[in-house]
Parts: C-alpha cells; sequence; structure tokens
C-alpha cells in the first residue's frame, strides 16, 4: 500500500509540485518568521556575548541593555575593582541614537569606549581601526556600505562630527547596529563627566564569573551584576516575550493554510483515482489498508513538502545577507521540532476528508463505469 | 462560460477548499497590512495625543521613539523667550524593562508635570499621580498582567502604586506609562534632566519662523509634531518592512500554487474534453478564455471570502489580543483583490500550457 502511495504521488510531477510547494510555502512561514525572531535574539545579544567580560555590572534593578537605561557613579567602578576574584573593569557608556549620514540615519547603540578599552570594543574588524580615538567612530560594516560611508568620511553622532576610522562586522541587527566612540567625546556631549552606564569585569583566573558576581552584589551596594550567561538570557527573553504573541497567530495561520493545501491536494488525488480505490476494493482490498494508503500519501506530500520548506528558509538564510540586509534568519532545533509536529498533524488532518471519501466508496461502482 | 462554470462547479468540495485556501492566503496579506496600519497608529499615539504642535529635542534627534534626548540645561525658559511660543512642557522619557509576572515587558516612561501636561490624554479610571511613587498605567497593559488601581509595581526597582488607568497607550510590543517628572529623575538619575520640550504655540503664530528661532539655540533641534511623528514612523517601517514583505509574498505564491494545483487539476480531468472541442475546430484562444475564467473566479471569490475573514480574524484577534490593533485601509480591500486577479492570471500558465499542447486527434486514439 506504501508503493501505491509513492505511485500516486510521483504519477502527476505537476500536481506534486505544487502541492508540496503549497505546503512548503506553508510550513515556510511558521520556518521564517521563528528564524527572523531566533536572528534578531542572536543580534540582540551580538554585543554582550562578543563583550569579552565575565560579568555585567549595570544600576540596580536594570537587567537588560536593550530598550533600557543605566546610570552608575563612577566611584562603582573602584568598588567592584576592589572585589576579590575581579582581574579587570572596564567602564563603557551606552546610549541609543542616530548616526547621520548625509539624507542616511541608521539607529546604534553608540558605546562610549576609555582609551586602550581591553574589553566591550568591536570584536571582528573587516578594515580600518579596532578601537576609536577622540573625534572617532568605528561603524558597522553592512550600514555604512548601505549609507555609501568610506573610511575616512564625517558622520554626525549626537550632534558632533565624528571620522569613520574602522568597519566592523556582526554589529548590527535588524533594529539597530553599533557604534563605537571614545568615552571623552561621549562624555563631553552628554554633558556629565562622573558617570557610566555599564561596567564589563573580567574575572581572575580560576574564579567562578557566578561566584564573583553575587560577591559583587553583596560587596557593592545599588549595582545589579550578571553572568555574562544570564545578562545575554535576560536580553533574548524580552525578545521571546515581545513576540510570543505574534509568533503564535502567525503560526496558527501558517497551519491553516498548510492544512487547507494538503487537504485539496490529498482529496483531489484520491478523487481521481476514485475507480482505482474501487477496484482495490472489489479485489477485497480493506478499507484500512486504503485509508493507510491516503494517510502515507499525505504524510509523504507533508514530509517533502517540510524538507522544501526548510531548504528554502536555509537559503533564504545566506541569501538574504547577500544582499545587504541585516535581517539575520537562524533555523533552531526548537522551530524544527515544532514545525515537524505542525506537518503531522496536518498530514493526519488532511487524510480525513478523503479517508470518508473512500469508506463510502462502492464497489461495484467501478463495475458500473462511474 | 457555462463550460469553465461547469468544470469548476462539478465537484463542490474541491471549489470550497481552493476557495478557502485562497481565502487564507488573501486574508494573511490583509492581517499582515493591516497589522502595520495598526502599529503605525500606535506608535504615534503619544505625539498624536500631547499637547502643543512643536517638539524641541536634543541637537540630532529626530526621533521620540528611537533615540534618548537630553536637552541642555535651562532650554525651557529660553525656548518660552522666543516670540509665538505660549509654553514649554518638560518631559523626561526613557524605554525601561519591565519585569512582570516573570515576563519581560518593554515600556516608554513619560515622566511630566500633572500641573502643566504631557500625561495620559484619557483615563478610563483613577487620577494622575500626585507623588513621586505612583503611576498611571495602559489599562490593556495592566490587565495582562492582572493589575488594578492600587497595586503595586515595580520600576527599576522602586515600587510603585497604580493610581489610573490609562486609554489608548499600548501596542503589541511596548506600553506608555506615566509618572511625575521628579519620580522619573529618581529613576534615571538624572536631577533636573529633560529630554523634550513639547511647545504649544499662540494662535495664528508661524511655524516656520518659531521652528528656525528655537533652531538658532545651540544644541537643540525643533521639529513639528508631524515630522517627529513621520521620523517614528519611517524608523519603525524600516525594522518590519523585510520581515513583512517577505510574509506578504510567501502568502501570495501560497494563493496562486492552490489555484494553480485546481485549475490544473480541473483541466487534466476534462483534457479529453477539450480535445474534442478543439478537433470540433474551437481555437486555443476559446480554451485559454475557459481556463482563465476559472481561475479567475476561484481567485475572486477566494480574495472575497478572504476580505470577510480578514476582518473576523482582525476582530477575534484584537478581543483575545487586545494589544494588538489590526486596522484596516480600504485600499488594502482593494490590493488584496488585485492580488486575487495576479494569483488567477500566473496560475493560469500551467493549464494553458496543457491546453495548448493537446492534439485534437489524441481524444479519438483513446
Amino acid at each position: 500500500m506504501i508503493r501505491l502511495a509513492f505511485r500516486n504521488l510521483f504519477q502527476n510531477k505537476i500536481r506534486l509540485v505544487i502541492s508540496v510547494g503549497g505546503v512548503a510555502l506553508a510550513l515556510l512561514l511558521i520556518l521564517s518568521l521563528d528564524a527572523i525572531f531566533t536572528g534578531v535574539e542572536r543580534r540582540v545579544t551580538a554585543y554582550i556575548e562578543h563583550s569579552g567580560a565575565d560579568i555585567w555590572v549595570s544600576q540596580a534593578d536594570v537587567r537588560n541593555m536593550h530598550m533600557a537605561s543605566s546610570s552608575l557613579p563612577d566611584s562603582v567602578a573602584r568598588k567592584v575593582k576592589y572585589v576579590p576574584g575581579v582581574a579587570s573593569v572596564t567602564p563603557i557608556l551606552y546610549l541609543t541614537n542616530n548616526v547621520v549620514a548625509g539624507d542616511e540615519r541608521n539607529l546604534a547603540y553608540i558605546i562610549g569606549l576609555p582609551e586602550n578599552a581591553e574589553f566591550g570594543g568591536p570584536w571582528s574588524i573587516s578594515s580600518g581601526q579596532s578601537l576609536p580615538a577622540q573625534g572617532e567612530t568605528i561603524l558597522n560594516r553592512n550600514i555604512a556600505v548601505n549609507s555609501g560611508i568610506a573610511l575616512g568620511d564625517e558622520v554626525e553622532i549626537l550632534g558632533d562630527e565624528f571620522k569613520v576610522t574602522g568597519f566592523s562586522e556582526g554589529t548590527a541587527s535588524l533594529v539597530n547596529s553599533v557604534a563605537f566612540i571614545s568615552m571623552d567625546d561621549f562624555e563631553e556631549m552628554r554633558g556629565s563627566y562622573d558617570t557610566v552606564s555599564f561596567l564589563l569585569v573580567k574575572v581572575s583566573d580560576g574564579e567562578s564569573p557566578e561566584v564573583v558576581a553575587a560577591r559583587i552584589k553583596t560587596q557593592v551596594r545599588d549595582v545589579t551584576a550578571q553572568t555574562r550567561t544570564d545578562f545575554a538570557t535576560q536580553e533574548r527573553q524580552v525578545i521571546k516575550d515581545m513576540s510570543t504573541d505574534l509568533i503564535t497567530i502567525m503560526n496558527l495561520i501558517g497551519f491553516l493554510i498548510g492544512l487547507a493545501v494538503m487537504a485539496l491536494t490529498v482529496y483531489t488525488s484520491t478523487l481521481s483515482r476514485r475507480r482505482e480505490y474501487g477496484m482495490l476494493k472489489a479485489l477485497g482490498a480493506r478499507n484500512t489498508d486504503l485509508y493507510l494508503t491516503v494517510l502515507a500519501q499525505a504524510i509523504l506530500s507533508v514530509v517533502l513538502g517540510f524538507l522544501f520548506g526548510l531548504v528554502i528558509t536555509l537559503l533564504l538564510t545566506v541569501v538574504i545577507p547577500i544582499f545587504g540586509s541585516n535581517l539575520l534568519l537562524v533555523v533552531s532545533r526548537v522551530s524544527l521540532l515544532k514545525v515537524g509536529s505542525v506537518s503531522l498533524v496536518i498530514a493526519a488532518v488532511s487524510a480525513m476528508l478523503p479517508i470518508r471519501q473512500i469508506a463510502g466508496l462502492d464497489p461495484v461502482m467501478v463495475f458500473r463505469g462511474r | 462560460m457555462s463550460l469553465a462554470r461547469r468544470n469548476l462547479f462539478q465537484d463542490k468540495t474541491r471549489l470550497g477548499l481552493s476557495i478557502f485556501g485562497v481565502a487564507l492566503a488573501v486574508m494573511l496579506i490583509l492581517v499582515l497590512k493591516g497589522f502595520l496600519t495598526g502599529m503605525n497608529r500606535q506608535i504615534t499615539s503619544y505625539i498624536d495625543h500631547s499637547p502643543g504642535s512643536i517638539i524641541l529635542a536634543q541637537e540630532d534627534v529626530v526621533n521620540l521613539l528611537g533615540a534618548t534626548s537630553l536637552l541642555p540645561e535651562g532650554i525651557a525658559q529660553r525656548a518660552e523667550t522666543i516670540r509665538g511660543v505660549d509654553e514649554a512642557i518638560p518631559i523626561l522619557s526613557q524605554f525601561v524593562i519591565l519585569d512582570l509576572h516573570d515576563k519581560k515587558q518593554p515600556a516608554y516612561m513619560i515622566g511630566y508635570e500633572p500641573k502643566q501636561g504631557g500625561g495620559p490624554w484619557e483615563l478610563t479610571a483613577g487620577r494622575e499621580p500626585n507623588s513621586k511613587r505612583e503611576i498611571v498605567f495602559d489599562r490593556i497593559f495592566a490587565d495582562r498582567h492582572d493589575l488594578n488601581l492600587g497595586d503595586q509595581v515595580e520600576v527599576m526597582g522602586k515600587d510603585f502604586t497604580i493610581v489610573g488607568l490609562s486609554n489608548g497607550t499600548t501596542s503589541w510590543m511596548t506600553s506608555y506609562f506615566f509618572v511625575r517628572k521628579d519620580a522619573a529623575e529618581d529613576l534615571l538619575l538624572a536631577s533636573d534632566a529633560t529630554s523634550f520640550l513639547l511647545l504649544t504655540t499662540s494662535d495664528g503664530a508661524n511655524l516656520d519662523d518659531i521652528l528656525r528661532r528655537l533652531n538658532d539655540l545651540s544644541g537643540v533641534n525643533a521639529l513639528t509634531k508631524r515630522e517627529m511623528a513621520a521620523n517614528d514612523l519611517k524608523l519603525f517601517a524600516k525594522v518590519f518592512s523585510a520581515p513583512l514583505k517577505l510574509m506578504v509574498g510567501i502568502a501570495f505564491l501560497i494563493g496562486t500554487m492552490i489555484v494553480g494545483l485546481i485549475i490544473y487539476t480541473a483541466t487534466v480531468e476534462r483534457q479529453r474534453e477539450y480535445g474534442v472541442i478543439k478537433a470540433i475546430g474551437a481555437k486555443n484562444r476559446f480554451l485559454y478564455q475557459i481556463v482563465l475564467t476559472q481561475a479567475l473566479f476561484a481567485s475572486i471569490a477566494g480574495s472575497m471570502l478572504g476580505v470577510l475573514l480578514a476582518n473576523g480574524a482582525a476582530q477575534w484577534i484584537m478581543t483575545t489580543r487586545p494589544q494588538f490593533l489590526i486596522v484596516f485601509d480600504p485600499v488594502d480591500s482593494g490590493q488584496a483583490l488585485l492580488a486575487g486577479l495576479g494569483m488567477a492570471l500566473i496560475a493560469s500558465i500551467f493549464p494553458t500550457r496543457v491546453m495548448a499542447r493537446l492534439a485534437p486527434a489524441e481524444v479519438f486514439r483513446k
């Protein structure tokens, strides 16, 4: 019966392409949306993950960077430095603002770095300097290329002119990029010289970041100290919590569309084989065998559709960045598992209609020529 | 025409499934577009409802939501001396992440002076904040987290009591909440800081002249509210347009495939009949018309059902998840019907090729 399902499916190639393509596209809806949000999660945490710090210290009860503001008095850096297990402390200043080049405005995390900053700087430089001196900035290469900015050009940040002296990689997301300037410039522009936003802490060899973070929390007042992993998890959680409802709705629509396409395909294909099924019944085939054929056909189509949808999504993950978009698509295992399960449900439900059709089929009909 | 109709209606289940499939694809396109229109309306809700016609921001800051703005000290007094400016209303604003019931909720904090304005424009319950530890929450946002008047919420480590519930101040991404300006200064450790000034102007004053004079002040950028709203929309459009276009493109392809499948199947099934019609002298053009008529019917019926479904789905989504606003523009419905036509035309390509290759004599050989 499985062979019959195979033959039914592959006999008409155009119908196979259309049905597999339809299911693939419906599953692509779910897969690509998941991939977009996973990509955003990854890019949003890129700066934290690549900062080189073991611990992030922020204002009390500030547990995020994206869409958040943190302010710490300068004195906190000194106090943290004296906590046992702390090897070094790098303060950074941070806010979200525009990088302006002509008519182009690009939203960016503006990071103010101290001279010779150990941590918190760009982690991958495609050209130019790796740290900004006064009056200089390092921008994301993609953003710069799309805005027609070359090394040596001037851009405006917070109302001041900066010379672009370096291009970084992996520092742009769908939402914003990261622009690095010197801490002196940052302080001058904001007019505040006695506060920093975050402290990037490196622990001594052999020390556990969790233990040192706990020590900082108990020994320094009014701060939140989180390991890099915890901080990145908090950041990802913001995107997750924001997108849950949206993803649920889109998944439901994708599921319904996939179901309609699959039901239509299996129904149409069963209908066109009505006489053959009647013949099989007349020859003594049991209804269960015929049901299995239909179900196998539905499962085969959906599996092919799933694989095809996955290939398209993977292709998109490669093709979209080539066109200079900051839209990063990442296919996660959780998403694959979810879409795989959805596919099986689609196959099972879509087989119901033809099964009913077969159940009501009269074997004698075939001899009547109907 | 009657042949096309008979072909289509012979199997009503198949026709129903195909119309439903197209309808779902069209519904998806409409819901996505309606979602974007609604989001745009929510994005600019504060600017649309705040007092004044001009917003004064830090130099180079052109957005309310996208960027952090910090105005030079004493700028409110200087702005008020400019001819045509009636009042300068200060606000201190910043995105913050609230931890509510183990969920991370980005929210936009507006610190304002209740006597001057710039706070919530519609309260459904309660009052404006009188003290530093009082807060006005959006009613839908509060409801989603089971919060009510008198409840405590923690903002950046400080406890606030909810004293008012505002309306029209939420979206699926974020929500506005309002505290007194001095409370915001405490939270951000920035005493006397001001992010933006909302400027009201005297009747008949020339806005261009006022903007020019304001922009002569150092360290500031003066924009009309309309300009700032447009900048915020542009910023968010930049973020959402790529994923949205991808989704709409996929939905269009799905619709096309569904119509293609149904018309192709109907054509192949009737291949012999079409051969007979060809043998008795019918031209290919006539047969193409039959295919196109079927495709048009399935896709237009599907598109119309899609418009109805989209309205139903939007109502359902907004009832179960009130943070979503889905607004349909009549133009979008027109575009959905056009998309249906596009699906029909593309879907007819394969079946018409089958027709064109059909040898009239073949029918007599079988």
